[in-house]
């Protein structure tokens, strides 16, 4: 036990900079972990656990039970090959100024070769770590960085201090950062910015304490508890809460050393604004929280985190200055919605007609025009009125050019919404406007109304069409105008909302607004939906098997978009089925025996009744043909999909038959090509419903 | 007793605590410009010819589009601001800014100051940086940038620029919720004591009208082309191009484009060709001016 002691120590890296951006340190945190326990492992020094920590200034990392020597190094030297020459022989071992008994000979893939090998002896750890810290400092990657006064290195923002401890002793050395412009290690760090006191780090296991009795707390999930809890003690005495925001409290956390939470007050006159533009006002610029009571009313007040510690009267005036700020703000806002509410919506869009969507698509005045097109074309599928389906896509846009949604473009959408429902337009038209943008993400709520939803696909289909057609289709990890989440987006609604059209109907009266009449286009876009397709559905709890099974058939073009979607839920329904495993093996059977075939590509082959011999050549000839009926009457019934099953599991008796009695590899050629075009035909008309071949057993 | 505090008893403050930091104290560039930045002594000086400059200045800056009639209480089409550029950046820059701010009567400690994340870039120079917007109890009250480019051109060693937003400051020292409510001069009113209002309030009522209504465009037009001509002329000469005359009409382009804008006479896919024009303007006097244009 001594031994060990003796033998491992702790570490501690801190690198101290200037206010580090909050959206980069988590992953800060996380590359240096990767860095240095890459380096430690690559040089054989073991060490038993890690913590790190991350904030606006301090990035640090602690290794404990570091072992203080390195492993003795074994290295190996290849000599010549083992029948090589004399001479070749003797080189190596003079350069080495070896003994042909200290040589051995091992067997390579590339023959037998004389080696050497040397045990070195293990570096001590403290001489090592310049090393491996310039490693680290040199192989930092930040999302952006710079450089500072005459320095090469870059770093997100300036790195002015590298604390650098084993064993609690300071290591000696320094890191190179420009020219002749070094950083030294130390053994101190600095207190919150309110003191900024240089802090001297006696012990490691002291470290984090220390910093907390200096005010900065190092452990950014300590930050976040603490602002929870205080949060909730705060609101609780008040019977209020605060509008769940996870993605600012997290900005929060990363942007205060010593969180201080602090509640302030809205005038009321500005409680009458939308609520959307209140609290967008109060996270875009000022990372404010908004307060609602239980029934989820607004309050007018603002919670915010302040960077430091509690103090009645500095508390009192930094509130009373946050509240200044966004009166200023607020009355901004009002400003803009008050103009806005004095303006037309046609107005607005004479304006569009001078904002391009995007380069050769035309300006967004003519995406609204097509829009409307395609969005009376659809509104049936949807149910709704093709007049308000029109009149929801004109007036879609109009928004962009508001002031509101020109100071905050996530507003868009919102602000069309409540300035048409002021301009008293139809109901269903606001509602359709303030959610047509939705869903953002694939975890996002999709729209809530048939028009919204209507509005929302079409704007998307708009959007994909053009970008294919002239050629910017996602590539790679590039996806410049979000092609990918849009037809993600296209895809939920449609399954969503049980559309009863396929891909071809859906695309065609866009690619006519856009002239495009290039196959290849429409396939490109067609692929990319199918993709699209597969990850919603298979995301629903479906078999991928079975998913690619149904989307996988010749005719998915021309498949509504529901009934994919409930042929999947039958044949997931039926894949437990004993009957249905019997179908499939008897599927893959015939499958097996087309595949060593060669056929022409038609989607018919000629049988000749002359040329059959059995009643169960009969039966199949018969069923193939039904089936191929069947399929074309009740494939896109949504509930005939189970009938089109148990027509399937029908034929099982038959096929059987058919495999016991009947010899399809005939001496004559024409019985044998005959019988073979009868189990293609059969194989066909049921490919058509889905391709079989692709579920696993 | 408001003296200390005033809007002019600021900016000599500031001066006289930069000059104290070594910078050498400049008067505002006599054009019209968009913001401090575009003044030669931060533009063409980062760039050379001495590895060491320090400079402060205010500068009145031009920003048509914000006019408001003086109707809104935050927003100016013509405003102050404080600019600081030291080369290379001090190590101890973050401390000096604060302590600027004690120097002119706001006590960081008494108040929340943050740094958040403010990346800057200006098209129309060629010009970026990384640093911060500084909050105080939530207002912005500086930029604090370091430069990394100008013209295109890396900036070494990098400069440090502070920018002080000084109407936002003087409303946070004097709690003044309207910038036109701003005390000048610290005289009180009833011995001839001037506001922001006094000196400012008419001169943003003909100005908003002026950019937004009056304005000649096709004067305009022209006014920017022979800028720009005149620009290509003076650099025309390779070897011995006159690099701050150039500079000089690249600012011009650059004001006149922003009262175009403002017109809304630029359409959204003209507006990248102009800013481009600009950059040319910008690039090619940087080189000029670091005698490297012929290269």
């Amino acid at each position: 036990m001594n031994n060990m002691e003796k033998s491992r120590g702790n570490l501690l890296l801190e690198f101290f900079s200037e206010e580090i951006p909050a959206r980069m340190q988590l992953n800060s945190e996380i590359q240096l972990q990767n860095l240095l326990v890459k380096s430690l492992t690559q040089r054989d020094i073991a060490f038993e656990s890690f913590k790190t920590f991350s904030g606006p200034r301090h990035l640090s990392i602690i290794i404990k039970n570091i072992e203080l020597e390195q492993k003795d190094q074994e290295i190996e030297k290849r000599g010549p090959r083992f029948d090589a020459n004399r001479k070749a022989i003797d080189g190596f071992l003079k350069s080495n100024q070896l003994k042909i008994d200290e040589t051995i000979i091992k067997e390579t893939n590339k023959g037998k070769f004389y080696f050497h090998s040397q045990m070195i002896k293990g570096q001590k750890t403290y001489e090592i770590l310049p090393d491996i810290i310039s490693e680290i400092v040199n192989s930092f990657v930040w999302p952006k960085s710079q450089r500072w006064a005459n320095t090469d290195l870059k770093w997100a923002r300036p790195l002015r201090n590298i604390v650098l401890l084993l064993n609690n002793d300071v290591v000696k050395g320094k890191v190179e950062i420009g020219k002749n412009v070094f950083l030294n290690f130390t053994n101190f760090t600095f207190s919150h910015r309110y003191s900024d006191k240089k802090i001297v780090i006696n012990k490691i296991e002291n470290y984090e304490q220390l910093l907390e009795e200096n005010f900065v707390i190092l452990d950014r999930n300590k930050r976040l508890d603490k602002i929870i809890n205080d949060t909730s003690s705060l609101l609780d005495k008040g019977k209020l809460k605060l509008v769940n925001d996870k993605s600012l409290l997290e900005e929060v956390v990363g942007l205060v050393e010593y969180p201080n939470i602090l509640i302030g007050s809205i005038s009321k006159e500005f409680m009458k604004l939308p609520r959307e533009v209140l609290s967008t006002a109060m996270r875009v610029h000022q990372k404010y929280f908004s307060i609602t009571d239980k029934e989820n009313n607004l309050e007018s007040k603002f919670l915010f985190v302040a960077n430091s510690i509690k103090e009645k009267d500095r508390d009192f005036r930094v509130i009373e200055g946050n509240e200044r700020v966004l009166k200023a703000r607020l009355s901004d806002a009002s400003y803009f919605f008050e103009n806005d509410i004095t303006n037309t919506f046609q107005n607005w869009n004479e304006k569009l007609k001078k904002v391009t969507f995007y380069e050769s698509l035309g300006s967004l005045h003519d995406k609204i025009i097509r829009m409307a097109n395609i969005s009376k074309i659809f509104a049936k599928d949807f149910g709704v009125q093709s007049e308000l389906a029109k009149q929801a896509a004109i007036l879609s846009k109009a928004d962009l050019v508001s002031e509101m949604v020109m100071e905050f473009p996530e507003l868009q959408g919102i602000m069309g919404g409540h300035y048409a429902k002021i301009k008293n337009e139809h109901e269903e038209v606001t509602k359709a406007i303030f959610e047509h943008y939705k869903p953002k993400g694939v975890s996002d709520d999709l729209p809530e109304t048939k028009l919204g939803s209507l509005l929302s696909m079409v704007d998307k289909i708009d959007t994909l069409v053009g970008f294919f057609s002239i050629d910017k289709k996602p590539t790679g990890s590039k996806d410049p105008f979000a092609l990918r989440r849009n037809s993600f987006s296209i895809v939920q609604i449609l399954i969503n909302f049980k559309i009863n059209l396929s891909l071809n109907e859906l695309l065609k009266p866009s690619l006519k607004e856009y002239c495009c009449s290039s196959k290849s286009i429409k396939r490109n876009i067609i692929d990319f939906m199918i993709d699209k397709l597969k990850f919603v559905l298979s995301n629903q709890n479906n078999r991928m098997d079975v998913v690619n099974s149904v989307l996988n058939t010749k005719i998915v073009n021309d498949i509504p978009i529901k009934i994919i979607s409930s042929r999947i839920d039958s044949i997931s329904k039926f894949n437990k089925n004993n009957d249905f495993k019997i179908f499939l093996a008897n599927y893959k059977r015939i499958n097996n025996i087309l595949k060593s075939e060669k056929f022409p590509n038609k989607t018919e082959f000629p049988v000749d009744l002359k040329f059959f011999d059995t009643i169960e050549e009969e039966n199949i000839y018969k069923l193939s043909n039904s089936f191929s009926k069947e399929i074309i009457k009740k494939g896109v019934c949504e509930k005939s999909q189970d009938i089109l099953i148990n027509y399937l599991i029908k034929m099982n008796e038959p096929i059987s038959l058919f495999f016991d009695n009947v010899i399809v590899n005939h001496n004559d050629n024409n019985i044998r090509i005959n019988r073979l075009n009868l189990l293609k035909n059969l194989h066909n008309s049921i490919s058509k419903f889905s391709n079989f071949e692709l579920i696993e057993d | 007793m408001s003296v200390n505090n005033s809007f002019q008893k600021i900016i000599t403050s500031l001066q006289s605590f930069w000059i104290d930091q070594g910078c050498v104290l400049l008067q505002p560039y006599d054009l019209e410009v968009g913001a401090g930045t575009f003044h030669p002594a931060t533009v063409l000086r980062v760039l050379g010819p001495d590895p060491i400059w320090k400079a402060a200045y205010v500068q009145p800056c031009r920003r048509p589009t914000d006019g408001r009639y003086g109707e809104n209480p935050n927003r100016l089409q013509h405003y102050y601001q404080f600019q600081v550029i030291m080369q290379p950046s001090p190590e101890d820059i973050q401390n000096l800014y604060l302590e600027s701010l004690y120097f002119i009567g706001l006590n960081p400690k008494d108040h929340d100051i943050r740094f958040v994340e403010d990346d800057w870039e200006s098209p129309t120079l060629g010009a970026s940086g990384l640093g911060w917007e500084i909050w105080c109890d939530g207002m912005e009250i500086s930029q604090f940038t370091y430069f990394q480019q100008v013209g295109g051109i890396e900036v070494k060693p990098v400069a440090s620029e502070i920018t002080y937003g000084l109407e936002r400051l003087a409303m946070f020292i004097q709690k003044i919720e309207n910038v036109y409510d701003l005390d000048w001069d610290g005289i009180e009113k009833n011995k001839g004591g001037k506001t922001y209002g006094d000196i400012f309030l008419q001169q943003e009522k003909e100005f908003s009208k002026y950019n937004f209504e009056k304005s000649d465009t096709s004067f305009l037009f022209k006014q920017f082309n022979d800028a720009e001509t005149e620009c290509k002329n003076l650099l025309d000469d390779k070897k011995n191009p006159i690099a701050l005359p150039a500079y000089h009409q690249c600012i011009k382009a650059s004001h006149i484009f922003n009262l175009l804008d403002a017109r809304g006479v630029i359409s959204v896919s003209e507006r990248q060709s102009y800013i481009l024009r600009v950059r040319n303007m910008a690039r090619s006097s940087c080189l000029a001016w670091m005698g490297k244009l012929n290269e």
